[in-house]
């Protein structure tokens, strides 16, 4: 209050502070005054215009998803740290972010306020029946043992020769895995289109799961069937799934030669 | 009063008195030997020990000189609620014969992964100062502190007395500074380990008791990731007769539980049954479970359940009707099968569970808990846009169901501002009000308002509220209400909220009494924080991360203020951005910047 000056012109504007580069910031802004009018000192108590205004504009943004507006208007502050941390720091602490996408917002660091041993619940007891009414029978025992040390499988991608494995354990949908996969390979993927001649362009990897991607995940169960991940329930996927392979949509038809019918039988 | 006092030296701040005034005692002898403030000072030390609360101690502190000297050697039990308010140092000068020791280190946001490792908060320099300064310390009570094998292995060989050690969210130690400790410390009454990441180092510590009867009263270690020795377990709650409080941790089966309460049950006040499933998976007949519950006479507060096996839990039925803890907050439970437990427990009222328990559970526990004064829930999947088993009707069954409701915490994904207003006339008695929409920014979901007139109604109607957490999509509105309204309120935690710097300056503005604040991810800058300055010699700290303040505005508020340490953590000094400041975490401090600070931590 002791000398802060009310005029807009010689107080600080954060947004003067994001470099050029960063230009998305300014693009997904809708009103650049419409922004500045909040952050302004009033003279009027709050509320009245100001606040009916908010309140108007947060009725039509009813679901999180579509609060990218709300955010917009302090967005850029909190991506400007983007790099402030090394990544090889080996702690889990990582700069908070929330995405600017027009898509969900990305997870943020440290929201839900639950501490990290409270976090780990929903993997680690997916198998315990307390909840679950797909696994009643007998599986959902054997699942209770190897469930507590980690659930590894091994994944490989066509044209990339190293494989990797993933912890399935750390999951509990599809799109969770689908995402994980996505960031295991990417960069390999690159490097080796890189190899090979083609654009080393990281490029995300995407529509694993409908077909309608480059590549398509498949996996390799129990009984050695070959299947498309996704058909069934995760916990009934977790069961049975031995290892995973993610290959290039267009083979998808000669690589499940052998699964083939058992996959019809199972959309049926 | 004694005659003994006539022999000593006199007072260095001795006044000079007309002898034997009418009002000394018949035990005073001759006039010319009495020193009345030596003999003031006897009785001060005497009526003093009495004083127990350290509120009033700081008060009687602040009579005179004399009081102040006297109250320094008679109080017993210190509390430091920031580590880094002063130095060990100047704790062993003016406090000269302490037992007790309760010590807090990183601020709360540091659990959320919000502020990086080895920022601070070491126990080394404490624990290497008072081994010199406290040869009789009994107690030492950590949150949040980084303490090291070495740091434990120090304090065992430095104070033979040593009775009650408790650590509560700390890290940086592992089972071999746990081996030490229960080995060298061998009148120890309670070793509680709450919350904390011990490292597993391989070292079979429950071995590491001595061998005769023990002193234990209290054995906490659910949250240690290590397998323990069972045998030494069995064979240390048989030689130890007095031991109350038992939590066991998730290495311990079901079976096990079974064999240790038939050899301990009936003194057990507090249990903490570990895993809770069976260990050996073989088709052998279980034994029986609820026998071995039904020795438990005493247990009233009973935790665990940490790989729950559902069709077991009946047989906690027997003690259910004695409870007055009940902690389920690891275990996946639906509600049909938490019903016909609930429904027993009519003495509860401290009650911890996961969210899937889902409103129905609530409603259960709304019409049998009527004692009920503490209710958590956490989420069983704590992520933002799942559908959520808890809404506002379980806060609204519970709200009219417990009536004595003293304490709340409550994730959920969505909530009403009715629901809020229903509680905030239904439970008076609320003190601590922490409600997390995990969905960041909803509004309230029938209406579609802010959330403002919901946590407007609990700060005007709680009167007696000294902690409150708020989110969800609240405006400027809703702190115009806290500065108003929360007279009482100690500790306020902010995330995603508010719409300007009027909103943190309604709050320094007003809010008496605040000591601590938490601020994430909220649109205040500078305005707001100079708004505060005349206030924050009177805070324990004030945390501001992801907010809009610059560089420029702290270093003038560390420039007015000397004695408040102002940390930025985190913001570059070589970037186009060092304006900008990412994390604030301020308190006052009686000895200047600390001198342990790491390379990502500014002190301006």
């Amino acid at each position: 209050m002791e000398g802060c000056p009310r005029s807009r012109e010689t107080c600080p504007k954060l947004l003067d502070l994001i470099p050029q580069e960063r230009k998305w910031y300014h693009d997904e802004e809708k009103n650049n005054s419409d922004q500045e009018k909040k952050l302004e000192l009033r003279l009027a108590p709050p509320g009245g215009d100001e606040e009916d205004h908010s309140a108007m504009k947060k009725k039509k943004n009813l679901d999180t998803r579509n609060n990218i507006k709300k955010e917009a208007e302090y967005k850029p502050i909190f991506n400007l740290s983007g790099n402030h941390f090394s990544p090889s720091n080996k702690t889990t602490y990582a700069p908070p972010h929330i995405s600017h996408k027009r898509t969900a917002p990305g997870p943020v660091v440290g929201w839900p306020p639950v501490r990290s041993f409270r976090k780990n619940l929903a993997s680690s007891s997916s198998s315990k029946l307390g909840n679950d009414q797909i696994n009643k029978s007998g599986e959902g025992e054997k699942q209770v043992e190897p469930k507590r040390e980690g659930m590894f499988v091994k994944i490989n991608m066509d044209s990339v020769p190293i494989g990797r494995k993933v912890d399935l354990n750390a999951y509990s949908t599809y799109e969770q895995l689908s995402f994980a996969v996505d960031k295991l390979f990417k960069g390999l993927l690159a490097a080796q289109r890189d190899a090979s001649g083609g654009e080393g362009e990281e490029k995300p990897i995407i529509g694993l799961l409908n077909g309608k991607g480059e590549f398509t995940l498949t996996y390799e169960d129990n009984e050695g069937d070959k299947m498309l991940v996704g058909d069934v329930p995760w916990q009934m996927f977790i069961s049975s799934v031995k290892r995973l392979r993610v290959i290039k949509s267009s083979e998808i038809s000669s690589a499940l030669k052998f699964g083939c019918s058992k996959q019809e039988k199972m959309r049926n | 009063m004694s005659e003994d006092d006539e022999d000593q030296s006199p007072a260095t701040d001795l006044r000079s008195q007309p002898p034997c005034s009418p009002n000394k005692s018949r035990n005073c002898i001759s006039s010319s030997q009495t020193f009345p403030d030596h003999v003031l000072e006897n009785v001060l030390e005497n009526v003093l020990q009495f004083l127990d609360s350290r509120c009033d101690r700081n008060a009687a502190s602040l009579v005179c000189k004399l009081w102040w000297k006297v109250e320094g050697l008679t109080r017993s039990e210190v509390f430091i609620g920031n580590c880094y308010a002063l130095s060990p140092a100047r704790l062993t000068q003016r406090f000269k014969r302490v037992r007790s020791l309760l010590l807090k280190g990183k601020p709360r946001f540091a659990d959320f992964n919000l502020m990086p490792a080895d920022w601070g908060a070491n126990f080394a320099p404490w624990v290497s100062t008072m081994a010199k300064a406290y040869p009789w310390l009994e107690k030492v009570d950590l949150k949040r502190m980084f303490v090291t094998d070495d740091d434990l292995a120090l304090l065992a060989e430095s104070f033979p007395g040593f009775k009650e050690l408790i650590l509560v969210c700390c890290e940086g130690f592992g089972t071999s500074g746990i081996a030490v400790v229960a080995n060298k410390c061998r009148k120890l009454k309670v070793l509680d380990l709450i919350e904390s990441d011990v490292t597993d180092d391989e070292v079979d510590w429950v071995s590491c008791f001595p061998e005769d009867v023990t002193c234990l009263e209290s054995l906490a270690f659910d949250c240690v990731e290590a397998p323990i020795n069972f045998k030494a377990l069995e064979g240390l709650v048989g030689r130890s007769p007095l031991l109350r409080k038992l939590r066991l941790n998730r290495f311990v089966s079901l079976e096990e539980v079974h064999r240790l309460l038939l050899l301990g049950a009936p003194q057990l006040t507090s249990l903490g049954t570990g895993s809770f499933s069976r260990g050996d998976q073989s088709q052998q007949e279980p034994p029986d479970y609820a026998a071995a519950f039904r020795a438990c006479k005493s247990v009233v507060c009973l935790s665990g359940f940490r790989e729950l096996m559902p069709e077991y839990l009946p047989a906690i039925l027997p003690v259910c009707a004695n409870l007055t803890s009940l902690n389920f907050s690891y275990a996946n439970i639906s509600p049909d099968m938490f019903k016909p437990i609930i429904h027993n427990c009519h003495k509860l009222q401290i009650f911890w569970a996961l969210d899937s328990i889902c409103d129905e559970g609530l409603q259960a526990v709304a019409a049998t808990c009527k004692e009920l004064r503490e209710l958590r829930i956490f989420p069983f999947d704590p992520r933002e846009d799942t559908e959520g088993p808890v809404s506002e009707l379980g806060l609204q069954a519970i709200s009219e169901g417990c009536r004595k409701l003293e304490s709340l915490l409550y994730f959920c994904q969505h909530m009403t501002n009715a629901a809020l207003i229903a509680m905030s006339h239904n439970c008076p008695e609320l003190t601590v009000f922490r409600l997390c929409i995990m969905g960041r920014l909803r509004p309230d979901h029938v209406t579609g308002k802010a959330m403002d007139e919901g946590f407007g109604a609990i700060v005007k109607n709680c009167k007696k509220l000294t902690r409150l957490a708020v989110s969800g999509l609240l405006t400027d509105q809703a702190f115009r209400y806290m500065g108003e309204y929360g007279k009482l309120i100690r500790t306020l935690s902010v995330a995603f909220a508010g719409d300007s710097d009027m909103a943190l300056r309604h709050v320094l503005e007003g809010c008496p009494r605040l000591q601590k604040l938490e601020i994430r991810d909220s649109p205040f800058g500078d305005v707001a924080l100079r708004s505060g300055m005349h206030r924050y010699y009177n805070m324990r700290f004030v945390w501001m991360s992801a907010c809009r303040l610059t560089m420029g505005c702290c270093k003038d508020v560390a420039r007015a203020m000397p004695n408040l340490v102002v940390e930025v953590i985190g913001s570059d000094d070589d970037d186009v951005n060092r304006d900008y400041v990412e994390t604030l975490y301020m308190y006052r401090s009686l000895d200047g910047p600390r001198k342990d600070a790491p390379q990502f931590v500014t002190i301006l």
